[in-house]
């Protein structure tokens, strides 16, 4: 029964790292900026919805909507402000990196100001797990973190292969400048990456506030995840993020049934340095030529 | 001329006003950024506390202030904000905390005559760190040993689990409960290492209940042992949660989970008739709005513990160094803390009776019992 525990636990923990990863692998791969400050944003849109619906106590959908509002204006703002002026003097991707890295530390430290240093939970009976079968627990959140990533990818897979506005996202990660021909603008359409890149990290970041809470320095680990899942699903991929974010979050849990936890952690490392060595373009990713 | 004489003399006077009042600085390496940033904030507060009296009281002959340097509770910038205190802000006095962060910079202390004082960590390691070194807290020793046999004897939970991060704190507290549980007839029944950076625990709690464990002790603390704490709960463990001091920090305090949770701290003594206590509480609610915490109590007692010692050296005229801060301290047989008059021990360590308190779940903990 603890394997079939852990691969549940692996299901639901892989399903929120997919979650992460989406938003920084679509920014990463459409713009091909570092936005180190993704996670900044997934720690806005979490703290953003903790004082809307566990402070200020307003019912969940409104709390949802003032969440993704504060996320899509940061990465806007942080886009057309820093990143647009950095690369309008030609600065060097790691000047916007950087810069994005800058960004970060500054809302960390606001965070800190504003919300205090400590951990902050938001309390739903939804993260209690209920015994299902002998010694088998199951919260019913995890349901909703598989449904929200399913959802997220569907709707992000439609946009991207059925609308305009996909094909020229899609466009500008291939080749910026030949889509100037076709009258588009290269800065415009990066605004658009960016504000979905931004609503992305929502669902995620709510979902993390109610199952382990919420921290001001909490970006860090969220972008060791989403570079992670990035790297091992294929720079470009959502598909590839999506499933390297399940394959992380299942060989986290799964190999507790076999070695101590102190090393859980290592596996998602291994599992990169593994991709990196044999398989550098990732699960779905094409080799990049510079 | 008389008046030229009268100036230079007015002058000279002036000049060695500054020399009669000295001011003093003294340093502190806390967390302040990162996940454990929570503590820096609890401990600065307590100790700007203490320099507020120790300055409304004119303790000192001069002004007496502190800086702050971030430790990140990470070893490697410990060592980096204490060689800054010691060699930039030249400080004869460094407050530190976290067990790991003390380790490292106890040898910075050692070599260059500086008194360093942790009223944080509590790495039995900690009172093994040279004369330089003092601890205004008790160890985790002294807390395993005091709630083992509580747990044991007069709760009957003889099965223990234990979840412990993977550092000299969580080592030691796991070679202590062992040896502690098996004295007394109990059994560590699953030992579990996390390291820092985990944040998920649903699948450690799942291990955990397979071991079948009475009551389930963790040794790991800041967000992350807040983070253990929700999620165990929220994963079907039901049993007693069991802990040391750490625990007592404002964001585990509130948090719903943690209710009933079970943990060690020194005896915390706010007796109506000491008025050192009563100002402490009542300035403290005032200025920070909730009540002070035993993290509270040890940085206050360890600032005016310098206030003491350098009161003593500038009535002797002699220099507030860290030689004769230590010359000072051990000539001191025993010291008016806030609830307790102490001593310290050959090791640099006060002793103090330790307390067992249960979390109220409102911000609050009740003493449920005292282990002298």
């Amino acid at each position: 029964m603890l394997f079939v525990q852990l691969l549940v636990n692996g299901l639901q923990t892989g399903a929120l790292y997919a979650l992460i990863a989406a938003g920084f692998s679509l920014i990463f791969g459409m713009t091909r900026i570092f936005h180190a400050a993704h996670g900044a944003t997934f720690t806005i849109a979490g703290f953003i919805f903790y004082e809307c619906y566990s402070v200020l106590h307003w019912v969940w959908p409104l709390a949802v909507i003032a969440s993704a509002l504060a996320a899509s204006i940061f990465g806007i703002l942080l886009d057309r402000w820093v990143y647009a002026v950095i690369q309008r003097h030609e600065g060097s991707f790691f000047t916007v990196f950087a810069a994005s890295f800058g960004a970060a530390i500054v809302v960390q430290n606001l965070i800190s100001i504003v919300f205090g240093r400590g951990l902050v939970t938001v309390s739903t009976p939804l993260s209690k797990s209920l015994e299902v079968a002998p010694g088998l627990f199951i919260a019913p959140i995890a349901g909703v973190i598989i449904a929200c990533a399913i959802i997220s990818f569907v709707v992000l897979q439609w946009l991207l292969t059925r609308t305009n506005l996909g094909i020229a996202l899609r466009a500008l990660g291939e080749n910026p400048a030949l889509i100037e021909v076709y009258g588009l603008t290269p800065r415009r359409l990066s605004q658009y990456v960016f504000l979905i890149g931004s609503i992305l990290a929502v669902p995620s970041a709510i979902l993390t506030a109610a199952t382990s809470g919420l921290n001001p320095a909490m970006g860090n680990h969220v972008m060791l995840i989403s570079v992670a899942a990035t790297i091992v699903g294929g720079v470009g991929s959502l598909r590839g993020a999506a499933l390297a974010g399940l394959l992380l979050g299942l060989a986290e849990n799964l190999c507790l049934s076999v070695i101590d936890p102190q090393w859980s952690e290592a596996v998602t490392f291994v599992i990169l340095f593994l991709f990196i060595l044999f398989r550098p373009s990732g699960v779905f990713g094409r080799a990049i030529v510079s | 001329m008389k008046k030229l004489i009268a100036g230079i003399a007015l002058l000279q006077a002036a000049w060695a006003l500054p020399a009669l009042a000295t001011d003093y600085t003294i340093g502190a390496a806390f967390p302040m950024s990162g996940a454990n940033a929570e503590y820096g904030e609890v401990f600065s507060s307590a100790a700007n506390m203490a320099v507020d009296h120790i300055n409304a009281d004119k303790k000192l002959s001069g002004k007496l202030s502190i800086v702050y340097e971030d430790s990140q509770a990470l070893p490697a910038q410990g060592v980096i904000a204490a060689n800054k205190l010691v060699n930039v802000s030249k400080v004869p006095f460094v407050l530190s905390a976290f067990t790991g962060v003390s380790k490292a910079i106890a040898p910075i202390g050692t070599r260059t005559k500086t008194v360093m004082v942790n009223g944080g960590g509590v790495g039995p390691d900690l009172a093994a760190l040279g004369e330089y070194f003092w601890n205004t807290i008790p160890l985790a020793d002294f807390e395993v040993r005091a709630i083992v046999p509580y747990l044991v004897k007069e709760r009957g939970l003889k099965k223990i689990a234990l979840i412990y991060v993977d550092d000299p704190l969580g080592q030691s507290i796991l070679a202590e409960l062992g040896k502690e549980l098996k004295a007394v007839g109990g059994e560590l029944v699953g030992s579990f290492s996390i390291p820092t950076t985990m944040q998920q625990f649903s699948g450690i709690a799942a291990r955990v209940r397979d071991t079948k464990p009475d009551a389930v002790y963790f040794a790991t603390y800041g967000n992350q042992q807040v983070q253990l704490v929700k999620q165990l709960r929220d994963n079907g463990i039901s049993q007693p949660l069991v802990s040391y001091s750490a625990v007592g920090l404002p964001s585990m305090l509130t948090l719903p989970e943690a209710k009933g949770l079970i943990y060690t701290s020194q005896k915390m003594n706010w007796d109506n008739s000491d008025p050192q206590a009563q100002r402490l509480m009542n300035d403290y609610k005032q200025k920070y709005g909730k009540e002070p915490s035993a993290y509270v109590l040890n940085y206050y007692n360890a600032v005016l513990t310098f206030a003491d010692l350098a009161a003593a050296l500038e009535k002797a005229g002699k220099p507030v160094t860290g030689e004769n801060l230590l010359a000072q301290r051990k000539a001191t047989k025993t010291f008016q803390f806030v609830g307790a008059k102490v001593s310290f021990a050959d090791n640099g360590t006060v002793q103090s009776p330790i307390q067992i308190n249960d979390v109220v779940g409102d911000g609050t903990t009740k003493a449920i019992a005292e282990v002298k």
